[in-house]
């Protein structure tokens, strides 16, 4: 009887359980090995486990004392960069939207359609054509050129800014016009309108935005990889791209250190923002 | 008026965006690449700047001594007589008009014996002759039209250098368009890009329109057009079955735990949804790590298998073929949660009740999943598969960081390798394949990628009714 009741629960539930742990392992392995080995003593990749022998700290402490290896600066640049395009890709964004949403006026349709078929092209796609053009920038403006932040953060936000516009101005759209028009009645400046009513209700789609442009940028490589030359104004993964090469086994801990420090708070701020990211969201396809 | 909240936002699209994919087609029709970087102007003027030193201009001998610096860099000590003794760095020809002129250095000498400065070390004469190479390249400006340069390497005392006055070597002849090199006395016209002197091209050229010769170039050069038809088949190959792999898993993974009152459901989904949190960046090299051939856990775990069946370890991401299967693997791990995601919301929204019909009408678990479950999960799922096709066409960051696009096509003309995607290779052409800079035949690869994520638009639009969502919110 027992054997028999074991049996049906396998039947209905017993082996979705054992297929769901098999992916379970495929899923989190890679991340478990990173983030015990980080902490482990003696990792170098050839005696790591999964389950190491002793604790440290001692590679997240060698990731700091390398002057060759500026980690904790490549960290910095990167979370600057980042913050920096996502705040005024937003903002920028959100004022577009705004008049796209609200405002009637002649091409209207055309640069919505425009801003759609613009957005069809990953903006990475023209390397070249942006590499060259910075090129000759340096010689006119070398704040901006090359190997330049300026210059990294003026791509990034063009890159994406029209697709923000394009999802902002969809979230405006479902708020009622009624609010918009009585405060018309009352006297309100489009200004005022934007700034009291239309931006404040639109704050929960212009905080996962941000969200999503500042994971984007954070992931991104080959704008970065094209643009920065010098060492101490790497962004992370152009930097940790460079430490992996240089010795794969010995290095091992302090490898899995940087990646670590470099995927956990993205990793948290994903998770967090999970729902509405992937939720709402996924007509544009951010990832993945 | 709407144009003030507008054109801030459009002012960078326009200029980073939309200016640059004009500009790119622009330079697909250039020859701009490693030698041909300048203008024209630039070019002829960095030709006017060489210069030469005709033979009756070599002068008188005095004694010379060499020093180099902590950089390794040289500099030179001339005796003229004790009223002229020089001192500056030692520069080659294309330094000459940025250098500064040597100075007046009559403490160097007391007593008419050297004194070698603080931070400079003396070249002893076998010091000389080992690095005489490079020291024959290098001249002491005096001023203008005169240098200084070595002429005699001495192992006993000291070796010796000769004044000598320089002229100006090109002279850019407008009327004929050509340079006239007065060493030699010949004039070099413009053969296409360059200037020929009697057949010899001088560096450097200069970037002109060419035309179609880059696409002439991809679709017609033998040792381009295979490799570029290797890398096309494999971009749809790798896009393709990227998709396929990653649907696969999420859907059955989501169907599987489509089951309400299974335990830890909340938990699994949790863990499925790791792998797209992390950054990719982070996790493909972390799987190289995992991969590599002599340490990885990969081959450890394989190797009782190695050894049952009696075959070498495998060399991950060494060979053609397991280079593609790591990628697809790979990437399968970094897209799949995505898949489970969308499919987890595709199938909730199914009504059960159709199911339940199908149930009661006798339909096997089989024939209702694939009669009434996938083709309701496709309606909404495909422009999802479409968008995620068009991103892993694309998917730049995997390849470079994972596999570098090897192993090395053997034989090509250009940098390229097995699991190089179009987008990875035009990377390599123009930037880092470590054959100069080709930035024209580069943007012509781009402007077929353009084309194909453009086609596959097209098709998203046609088929999933895209465009009339877009149209019904504008």
């Amino acid at each position: 009887m027992e054997t028999f009741k074991l049996l049906k629960w396998f039947k209905e539930y017993g082996w979705r359980h054992f297929i769901a742990l098999i992916f379970v392992t495929f899923a989190i392995y890679p991340i478990l090995f990173v983030a015990t080995n980080s902490v482990a003593d003696f990792a170098n990749l050839t005696n790591s486990k999964l389950i190491p022998d002793g604790f440290t700290l001692k590679h997240y402490k060698l990731l700091s004392s390398n002057p060759l290896v500026p980690y904790y600066k490549w960290l910095f640049n990167t979370y600057k960069v980042a913050f920096i395009a996502a705040v005024f890709n937003v903002f920028l964004g959100t004022l577009a939207a705004y008049a796209f949403s609200r405002l009637q006026f002649k091409g209207r349709r055309a640069s919505l359609l425009t801003l759609v078929i613009v957005q069809m092209f990953p903006s990475f796609l023209a390397f070249v054509a942006i590499y060259l053009l910075f090129f000759q920038i340096s010689d006119v403006a070398p704040f901006m050129g090359l190997g330049t932040h300026l210059g990294l953060i003026l791509v990034y936000l063009g890159g994406s800014i029209g697709f923000n516009s394009w999802l902002i101005k969809g979230f405006m759209d479902t708020i009622s016009p009624s609010l918009d028009e009585a405060a018309k009645v009352d006297g309100a400046t489009e200004y005022q309108i934007f700034a009291k009513i239309i931006a404040p209700l639109a704050r929960p789609i212009l905080i996962v935005i941000f969200v999503i442009t500042f994971i984007g940028i954070y992931s991104d490589y080959i704008l970065a990889a094209i643009f920065l030359k010098d060492k101490n104004l790497w962004t992370v993964a152009v930097g940790i791209n460079t430490v992996f090469i240089d010795d794969f086994n010995a290095d091992w801990g302090v490898i899995a250190a940087s990646s670590v420090i470099a995927a956990t708070p993205i990793a948290a701020l994903f998770i967090f923002f999970q729902k509405q990211i992937t939720g709402g969201l996924t007509a544009g396809s951010v990832k993945g | 008026m709407p144009m003030k909240w507008i054109l801030p936002g459009m002012i960078f699209m326009l200029s980073f965006v939309v200016f640059p994919a004009l500009y790119n087609s622009y330079v697909s029709f250039t020859n701009w690449s490693t030698g041909h970087i300048l203008t024209k102007t630039q070019a002829i003027k960095i030709l006017e700047d060489r210069v030469y030193t005709p033979e009756d201009q070599k002068g008188v001998e005095f004694d010379m001594y060499i020093l180099q610096d902590s950089n390794l860099d040289f500099y030179y000590v001339a005796n003229l007589d004790t009223n002229n003794i020089l001192f500056g760095k030692a520069v080659v020809d294309d330094e000459i008009f940025t250098s500064s002129y040597a100075t007046h250095e009559p403490s160097l000498f007391v007593n008419n014996e050297f004194i070698t400065p603080d931070g400079y070390y003396l070249l002893s004469g076998k010091e000389q002759i080992a690095n005489s190479t490079s020291l024959q390249d290098l001249s002491l400006i005096i001023d203008k039209n005169t240098r200084i340069q070595l002429y005699k390497i001495s192992v006993f005392g000291a070796s010796s250098g000769r004044l000598s006055s320089t002229s100006q070597l090109y002279t850019y002849d407008e009327v004929n368009d050509a340079i006239f090199n007065n060493a030699s006395k010949i004039s070099c016209p413009v053969v296409k890009d360059n200037f020929e002197c009697e057949g010899k091209e001088i560096e450097p050229g200069w970037r002109v329109f060419v035309g179609g010769d880059n696409y002439r170039k991809l679709f017609s050069s033998q040792r381009v057009r295979g490799p570029l038809g290797v890398v096309t088949k494999w971009t749809f190959q790798f896009a393709f079955f990227s998709v396929l792999l990653c649907f696969a898993v999420g859907l059955f993974l989501s169907m599987i735990l489509n089951k309400d009152d299974m335990k830890f459901k909340k938990i699994y989904r949790a863990v499925f949804i790791l792998p797209y949190a992390i950054p990719a960046f982070v996790s493909v090299l972390v799987w190289k790590g995992l991969l590599n051939p002599d340490y990885g856990v990969i081959n450890t775990w394989l190797g009782p298998i190695y050894e049952l069946l009696d075959i070498e370890p495998v060399k991950w991401l060494k060979t053609k073929e397991s280079a593609r299967s790591a990628v697809l693997l790979v990437n399968t791990w970094l897209g799949f949660p995505y898949m489970f995601l969308i499919t987890t919301g595709a199938l909730q929204s199914i009504p059960r009740e159709l199911i339940e019909a199908a149930k009661v009408d006798g339909a096997s678990g089989v024939q209702s999943f694939w009669r009434i479950t996938f083709p309701l999960l496709m309606v909404s799922i495909s422009p999802l598969l479409i968008g995620s096709f068009a991103f892993n066409f694309n998917n730049f960051t995997l390849i470079f960081l994972l596999s570098g696009g090897g192993p090395p096509i053997i034989g090509s003309e250009v940098a390229v390798g097995w699991t190089d995607i179009l987008i990875s290779f035009t990377y390599k052409l123009a930037i880092s394949g470590g054959r100069g800079n080709l930035f024209g035949l580069a943007s012509s690869v781009t402007i077929i990628i353009f084309f194909i994520v453009l086609l596959i638009s097209a098709i998203s639009f046609r088929y999933t009714k895209r465009l009339e969502r877009i149209y019904g919110n504008i």
